[in-house]
């Protein structure tokens, strides 16, 4: 059984000198990631040593462990082979090939060199690979893909090509497919040439169909041509020979292909007619098994051979045991590199379940899936869940994919879908090694876009040996990924009353009023409405209550009264031992939390699980990540485990409660952001071990498709997609209504001798309202012109209108209840505000501009700039807009106001198209001379829109989830850029991380970054600045294709170029004259979650970064250079290495944890926090050490940020602002870079906002003033989240913290603010009250966050207010405590 | 419809080159053959290929290994013997696989490695025998029913803690403890040493997982003798137990430089 692994492969004795040199390497490799920190001073140490060993790249193999140089004593020609390619698996078969050749070959000796597409990253390695092709007869490639690489390869074999005798590549890169020669055979037309060959590559490349089309020539040309007379189609014949003994892959297929070629092409050996043997053919696809006395076409046959094995026992040959069914990759079977393929059937043979693996040779496996897994009689799949082994999205391999088509196959199949993934690039040490977990490239390849088809469970089931290249099980991922797929199979043959669902719910921040949170959703009202329709399908849920009040009381034990028991409801009590002995990794929590049970979830003696089950269904609160409260461990730790109560908590879930699937309740928990690697897990990452073999269904909020993608990698969940709650528009109220309305009456009455009053009536309202931060107002007695005053007013009314029509959402979700159709109404007017002209849509607005003879974005610019009349007429479009939009969906909606049978009505509306509503509408305003072509195509789109808004699919998505059925995928984002989102209740997923920023975002970028240098420039004496210090988020990213991203390219002025599949992985400078202005320098601080996802392109900023420092230009040109040097010079360093601006967190690790400080209060001064951020986001990624992972570089980062002069963020969709979330304060470092400039200068801080059809760039203060307005203040919001009940008065609490947050971190908070929250909230009885009884721990938070905000000194207010606020908080203490008084 | 015999492919290539290639089917019979499913008989002209392997008895892909095939369908503890009795561990350990794929049968033989289920194929006596031959000569230190014992009654089932512990597996210096394979043959230890671990030999390889090794650990042929010495450890069955972080102790090894092979 060994001999396999004692391969026939020895290392050839002629080159001592390399012979040590892997296995040095590989020693050396182990430090390379820091090791065990006990001390964080020890830190710095160890970077000097990652720095200073090894290549930094991601492997560190070499070509000599595949390079045989034969002894040749019988002085034979030699024929020199080298071979670059993707696939590890054909080194050991050529490696034979060859050995076996030498051994009995008498005509020629063959050596041999192979590369591992990856490794030619390594300059040395690369000019050994130069090196060796000067004196080679032969080169090989195949399946190179990675453009970086593939045009390396170009560029040395090019300079070749005449010499080689015969240069054979095998499905790659156009440009490296080009090079292709054999003989007369040349593929360098390819592309242009209108041969009907090559007309083929053309046609097909856009699909996987490139590579199955070649296949299909190789079945069927060489039998046409073989009879074609001409040395052409000869030589042809043979090129197509070649590619059937490369497919065919097995030692004695590329032997005969090495005698062949060399034979035909190498001069030395013409003469010698070397014999070879036809190449042997395997199936394309069919249906394989290590025992099976052959290969089969179809499942019936391979199915009745089965039930004849003699070594099966019964439960396997039992016909209702589970079937999983399997997809490989031909080209493993075929060079005899399957060991981790027969690991992965013997384990689920083991455990009991049939398996079919099904195996294909070209890059579509969507054909093979539907026929040998769905029952051709039936149309049933046969097996219970499928598992690719192959990493690749199911058509289209590394090549171009296409989702749509294998969407629709995995549909037909209704079964979950598992896509686990080999090793690749890495061998199995280096992987282990890593931080990162798998190699970046693969991630992109084998991780993202395996997501888009729905497939789920990234486990790297299978190493890499780096002597032989072959692959090997990892036995415990194997044994991970064997029982998550049968546990995932299991849940369609369970019945429905027997299935156990835990339902987790989360406390974030940990505090009781805090139970249940999750963005935008009513958790309680939604679970409750899951467990009704659950019941209703069949569950049992026994004793579940009345009414989701009922619900929440349960859980939280607050039944009898309802402000004392402190407690949750306590589900099970855990004695140490039998913690200790359901969970196998308690120990390795000791380190950082002591032996159990510690302090948390705990009562001294035993750890407490917190929760309430009914009948088959557990409700569980999620522990929290325990060091919240804790300023040293916020401060200090990189990363830190779960405690044993969180360990203890999926413990009991997986082993004592027993749970089918767990269902994890909303935008989100703690266990995906444990330690471990980022992707691609081992044995010894947190997230893995917590999740264990429970089934993973996780509701997701639409608009967080980065952080869902997270939860999908690191803890193998299927994510299902929820609405945000309806956006409305925020309206007006008390003064700015006020304001509105004398604005109105002005316009109508300022030609009267009323005018000057008017306007001096609404500046002395507007200044009530604080509106004196946002317009300059004149002094009051001010004599004023009539034209100053039309611009005066201009410019308050913009601003109104600018808070009038800001969405927000109000209120929260609720599973299962989609919107109403009059509160689609402000969503689908803002889809209608943007042009689509890849879809040849007009926005509305554009629409209504042009009938008044007007272009919209003139309007737009006249009203920002306070031009009264174009704000009045912007005001009129938005109305009229509204209007047709309202018109139109009171047309779809019956008397209850849901939108009913949508595609009904518009059928009838558009079918006779006279009666058209909007139309009707329009008629009696300024607009009625509308395009109606126009208005008929946009309402189309709208019109579908709306059914996709209405529609309820998250309740039925569950249901199939936990049937074992197949969630279809869709994006996430903004509903409004992409309504593809819709309708929710997909499995979220990102984007291919390759494909941004695309071309659209790169124009969208230049703007804002103009306006925003536009902006500086004004409010800082015309000089451009010298540092822009900005924040990469990872749904930002995904919503706008790279927006952000694209920002800081053009910063630096360079452009983002694509590749032939659209892939971004270069890019190329921006001349100084066209880009008209210096270039300027950038710190750029990536959010954890963009690390993860978007680790390539961190790459590709820090190879602009550098190129850029690199220039020759003059210094007052190029800042980034300017600043380099300087620093270069100060730290002792390279200017390359000075200039490091791409900063994270370190592997593993998320956000600067100042949020977390500010929501426990956990904060001594605003120093502790700019420690907390620099201790936290200095991790730099190297696109010279790319391998390394993110490396601290806390000094070039506090150095880079002292010269920065603005701060700069984006806002990424209307819903989400500044106070909904802590993560934007969490990486704000406004004041961070005041303390650390040397005139300790305050930086402008700027906030982009590019979520409405009018772009703009405000100062961070104007962004926070207008969302107190917009929110926290704004009585439709408040009363919005009121009706929400318990969690309503956690969001009003949370946006007050969240503006305390931004009050430490940037100061841009205006006591106003406060003071008119505390009016709203406290001042006013009644409000008090109602807040006090419906969530009094989360009341108590409130005041105590008001309290705060005076002593921290971010709040002055009178002694009586602050009076009233420690009363309160007494009282409210004393309630919760249960003393009555 | 039944096509070429894939794991059979591998093993033969040396036949097959000794065939002179005009005997070799011609070109258009490598087609995929269109004939349609009608017969489960191996009809198809594309299973010439199959038909010569079929032939052949060789059921080693490698080599490298020692054993000849021509003899190697006979079952004899003779060799086994000498090896161990010569404390020839690095033969005796070789000749032991194969001496299992020959009593796993005819088509383990073909395959070249046994496949977890024909374990049960191998008789209590035979597998006891050579488990007998391994304890008599490593003073009960080495042998299945060694590697047996430390599996249920020390690791609770677990195998990457049986690894630690028999030393095929190898502490990383990473931040977490993880561990990787040894690689085959230079990190094992072929002599029976104080600080050689207890149960390190014989070699079952987890090229293919831990199914191969977990049937032979769990066959009848142990059970006799030690059901008065059933663990209290092995309380979860299928343990769980799934992290690598479990610190015992570091191999004695572990200060060698070693090739960062997993195998063995």
């Amino acid at each position: 059984m060994a001999s396999l692994v004692s391969s026939p492969f020895t290392l050839q004795s002629t080159k001592p000198d390399q012979l040590s040199s892997p296995s040095q390497k590989h020693y050396f490799l182990h430090s390379f990631v820091p090791r065990k920190i006990k001390q964080t001073s020890s830190r710095s140490s160890l970077k000097v040593k990652c720095a200073a060993i090894g290549n930094g790249l991601f492997t560190q193999t070499t070509q000599e462990v595949r390079r045989i140089v034969p002894e040749n004593n019988q002085n034979l020609p030699t024929v020199k082979i080298v071979y670059v390619v993707l696939e590890a698996q054909y080194q050991s078969s050529l490696t034979a090939a060859v050995q076996a050749l030498n051994k009995s070959s008498k005509d020629a000796s063959y050596e041999v060199v192979g590369y591992l597409v990856e490794e030619l990253r390594d300059e040395s390695t690369y000019k050994t690979f130069c090196k060796d092709l000067e004196d080679a007869n032969i080169f090989i490639g195949s399946l190179i893909f990675v453009e970086e690489l593939a045009l390396k390869v170009k560029t040395a074999v090019e300079k070749e090509r005449d010499r080689l005798d015969a240069v054979l590549v095998f499905p790659s890169m156009p440009e490296v497919m080009r090079l292709n020669k054999l003989g007369s055979f040349s593929m360098s037309q390819l592309g242009q040439s209108k041969s009907p060959f090559f007309q083929l590559f053309k046609r097909k490349k856009q699909g996987a169909g490139f590579a199955d089309s070649m296949l299909k020539l190789v079945r069927t040309l060489p039998k046409v041509l073989k009879y074609l007379p001409s040395d052409k189609a000869q030589d042809a014949r043979l090129y197509i020979l070649s590619l059937q003994f490369w497919l065919g892959g097995s030692p004695d297929n590329l032997q005969n292909f090495l005698k062949m070629v060399s034979g035909s092409y190498v001069p030395a050996l013409k003469g010698k007619k070397i014999a070879y043997s036809d190449p042997v053919l395997f199936l394309d696809s069919g249906i394989w098994h290590p025992l099976a006395p052959c290969m089969y076409e179809d499942a019936k046959e391979y199915l009745n051979w089965y039930g004849t094995r003699r070594d099966a026992n019964e439960k396997l040959k039992d016909p209702n045991a589970p079937v999983i069914g399997l997809v490989l990759q031909r080209s493993h079977i075929v060079t005899g590199d399957e060991s981790h393929y027969v690991a992965v059937i013997m384990e689920m043979e083991a455990r009991g379940a049939k398996v079919i693996p099904i195996f294909a040779g070209g890059l579509d496996f969507s054909g093979p899936v539907e026929r040998y897994l769905i029952d051709p009689v039936t149309k049933k799949a046969m097996v219970n869940s499928v598992v690719s082994l192959t990493g690749f999205a199911l058509v289209g391999g590394p090549a171009r994919q296409d989702h749509p088509r294998a969407i629709e196959a995995l549909s037909k199949l209704d079964v979950p879908y598992i896509v686990a993934l080999p090793l690749v690039f890495q061998t199995t040490e280096e992987w282990l090694n890593s931080t990162l977990g798998v190699h970046p490239i693969q991630v992109a390849l084998q991780v993202a876009l395996p997501e888009l088809d729905g497939g789920m469970e990234p486990i790297v089931f299978a190493g890499r040996d780096p002597r032989t290249g072959k692959s090997h099980a990892l036995h415990k991922r194997v044994e991970q990924l064997c029982t998550r797929a049968i546990r995932w199979g299991e849940l369609k043959r369970k019945s429905k009353t027997a299935r156990k669902l835990a339902i987790t719910v989360f406390s974030f921040p940990p505090d009781k009023g805090n139970v249940g949170t999750a963005a935008y959703l009513n958790v309680f009202s939604s679970i409750f409405s899951v467990l009704k329709e659950l019941k209703r399908d069949g569950y049992n849920v026994e004793g579940l209550p009345e009414t989701s009040e009922a619900l929440i009381e349960d859980i939280l034990h607050d039944k009898e009264a309802q402000f004392s028991s402190p407690n949750l409801n306590i589900a099970y009590k855990m004695g140490v031992r039998e913690y200790q002995s359901l969970t196998s990794y308690a120990t390795a929590l000791e380190e950082n939390w002591g032996k159990p049970p510690g302090n948390l979830n705990s009562d001294g003696e035993n750890l407490l699980v917190y929760g309430k089950q009914y009948g088959n269904v557990f409700i569980g609160v999620q522990p929290t990540f325990g060091y919240e409260g804790d300023p040293m461990r916020l401060l200090f730790s990189k990363s830190a485990s779960p405690h044993h109560g969180f360990a203890a908590y999926y413990s009991f879930v997986e082993k004592i409660f027993k749970a089918d699937a767990v269902l994890h309740f909303g935008t989100h928990g703690s266990l995906e952001f444990m330690p471990g690697k980022q992707v691609g897990m081992s044995d010894a990452c947190f997230p893995d071990s917590l999740i264990g073999n429970i089934p993973n269904v996780y509701y997701y909020a639409a608009n967080n498709p980065s952080e869902a993608t997270i939860a999908k990698r690191r803890s193998y969940a299927n994510t299902i997609s929820y609405l945000t709650p309806p956006a409305e528009n925020a309206g007006l109220y008390k003064g700015l209504k006020q304001v509105s309305e004398l604005i109105s009456s002005y316009q109508s009455l300022k030609d009267t001798g009323r005018g000057p009053q008017i306007v001096s009536s609404i500046i002395s309202t507007a200044r009530q309202c604080n509106l004196d931060k946002d317009v300059e107002l004149p002094e009051e007695g001010q004599e004023i012109s009539a034209k100053e005053r039309d611009l005066v007013v201009g410019k308050i009314y913009s601003k109104i209108m600018e808070i009038e029509s800001r969405l927000l959402p109000c209120g929260l979700h609720v599973i299962g209840e989609p919107p109403s159709a009059m509160e689609a109404v402000a969503t689908l007017v803002n889809i209608a505000a943007l042009d689509r002209p890849e879809d040849e849509i007009s926005s509305l607005p554009s629409i209504l501009a042009e009938t008044v003879g007007r272009n919209i974005e003139d309007v737009y610019r006249e009203s920002d700039r306070g031009i009264l009349k174009d704000v009045e007429l912007l005001r009129q479009i938005t109305d009229a807009s509204r209007g047709a939009v309202s018109a139109f969906v009171q047309k779809t909606t019956n008397n209850k106001g849901q939108v009913v049978d949508v595609a009904d009505k518009l059928s009838s509306i558009l079918g006779f198209g006279i009666n058209e509503p909007w139309i009707d509408y329009l008629s009696s305003t300024k607009f009625y001379q509308a395009d109606r072509d126009k208005l008929r195509t946009v309402f189309r789109f709208l019109g579908e829109c709306l059914k996709l808004i209405v529609a309820d699919n998250e309740l039925g998505s569950l249901k199939q989830a936990l049937d074992g059925k197949y969630v279809e995928p869709g994006p996430g984002g903004d509903p409004i850029r992409n309504p593809k989102v819709l309708p929710t209740g997909k499995n979220i997923h990102a984007l291919d991380p390759q494909s941004i920023p695309t071309t659209a975002a790169m124009q969208s970028a230049k703007v804002v970054v103009d306006r925003l240098i536009e902006r500086q420039k004004a409010d800082n004496g015309g000089k451009y600045p010298e540092t822009v210090a900005l924040v990469l988020w990872g749904t930002d990213n995904i919503k706008t294709y790279g927006e952000s991203l694209a920002q800081v390219l053009w910063m630096i002025g360079v452009m983002p170029v694509a590749d032939t599949f659209g892939r971004v992985n270069r890019v190329e400078l921006v001349s100084l004259e066209e880009l008209g202005r210096p270039r300027i320098d950038v710190v750029v601080n990536c959010s954890g979650v963009f690390r993860d996802l978007f680790i390539n392109q961190m790459n590709l900023l820090d190879r602009a970064v550098k190129m850029v420092a690199e220039l020759d230009e003059p210094a007052d040109q190029n800042f980034v250079r300017k600043h380099a040097l300087e620093q270069a010079e100060a730290l002792g360093v390279g200017i390359r290495e000075a200039a490091t601006r791409i900063f994270s967190n370190a592997s593993g690790s998320y956000s600067s944890n100042i949020n977390l400080a500010v929501e426990n209060s956990s904060w001594n001064d605003e120093k502790q926090l700019q420690d907390m951020y620099l201790s936290r986001k200095s991790f730099a990624f190297d696109c010279d050490a790319p391998g390394a992972g993110m490396a601290e570089k806390r000094k070039v980062f506090e150095m880079a940020l002292s010269t920065a002069e603005a701060t700069f963020q984006n806002l990424d969709s209307s819903e989400i602002s500044l106070t909904d979330v802590s993560h934007y304060f969490d990486s704000d470092p406004t004041n961070l870079v005041q303390n650390l400039r040397k005139d300790k200068k305050k930086p402008n801080a700027y906030v982009a906002d590019t979520t409405t059809a009018n772009a703009q760039v405000r100062t961070l203060s104007e962004t926070v003033r207008l969302d107190a307005r917009t929110k926290l203040l704004n009585p439709k919001w408040y009363e919005g989240m009121m009706s929400s009940g318990y969690e309503g008065v956690r969001e009003i609490e949370k946006r007050l913290t969240n503006t305390v947050g931004w009050s430490a971190t940037s100061g841009q908070v205006d006591n106003w603010v406060y003071e008119e929250a505390n009016s709203t909230f406290i001042q006013d009885e009644e409000m008090m009250n109602r807040l006090m009884s419906t969530n009094p721990n989360s009341f108590r938070k409130l005041v105590q966050t008001f309290l705060e905000a005076n002593g921290r000194g971010y709040w002055e207010t009178s002694q009586e207010n602050i009076e009233k606020l420690r009363q309160m908080y007494s009282e409210v203490e004393d309630k919760i405590e249960g003393i009555d008084r | 419809m039944a096509s070429n015999s894939l794991q059979s492919l591998h093993h033969h290539h040396s036949l097959l080159k000794l065939l002179p290639s005009d005997t070799s089917p011609p070109f258009s019979l490598f087609l995929k053959p269109t004939t349609s499913a009608s017969t489960a008989t191996n009809t198809s002209l594309s299973l010439s290929i199959s038909s010569t392997a079929s032939t052949s008895t060789a059921y080693s892909i490698s080599p490298a290994t020692s054993t000849t095939p021509s003899t190697s369908k006979t079952f004899s503890l003779d060799l086994l013997q000498q090896h161990l009795s010569n404390q020839n561990f690095r033969e005796a350990d070789e000749e032991t696989r194969r001496l299992l794929i020959v009593l796993a049968g005819e088509a383990a033989q073909k395959r070249g490695y046994v496949f977890f289920s024909e374990v049960q194929f191998i008789s209590e006596q035979d597998l006891r025998d050579i488990d007998g031959l391994w304890r008599k000569h490593s003073n009960n230190k080495f042998g299945y029913s060694v590697q047996r014992r430390i599996w249920r009654q020390k690791v609770g089932k677990d195998f990457t803690k049986l690894f630690i512990k028999i030393g095929w597996m190898k502490k990383l210096d990473t931040e977490v403890e993880q561990h990787n394979y040894r690689s085959f043959p230079s990190e094992f230890i072929w002599e029976l040493d104080d600080d050689t671990p207890e149960g390190h030999l014989p070699l079952t390889n987890a090229l293919r997982g831990t199914q191969l090794l977990s049937t032979i650990l769990s066959h009848p042929a142990f059970e006799v003798e030690e059901e008065a010495e059933e663990d209290e450890v092995g309380g979860d069955e299928k343990g769980g137990l799934k992290g690598l972080r479990d610190s015992s102790n570091p191999s004695p090894l572990s200060n060698r430089v070693f090739k960062t092979d997993y195998s063995f």
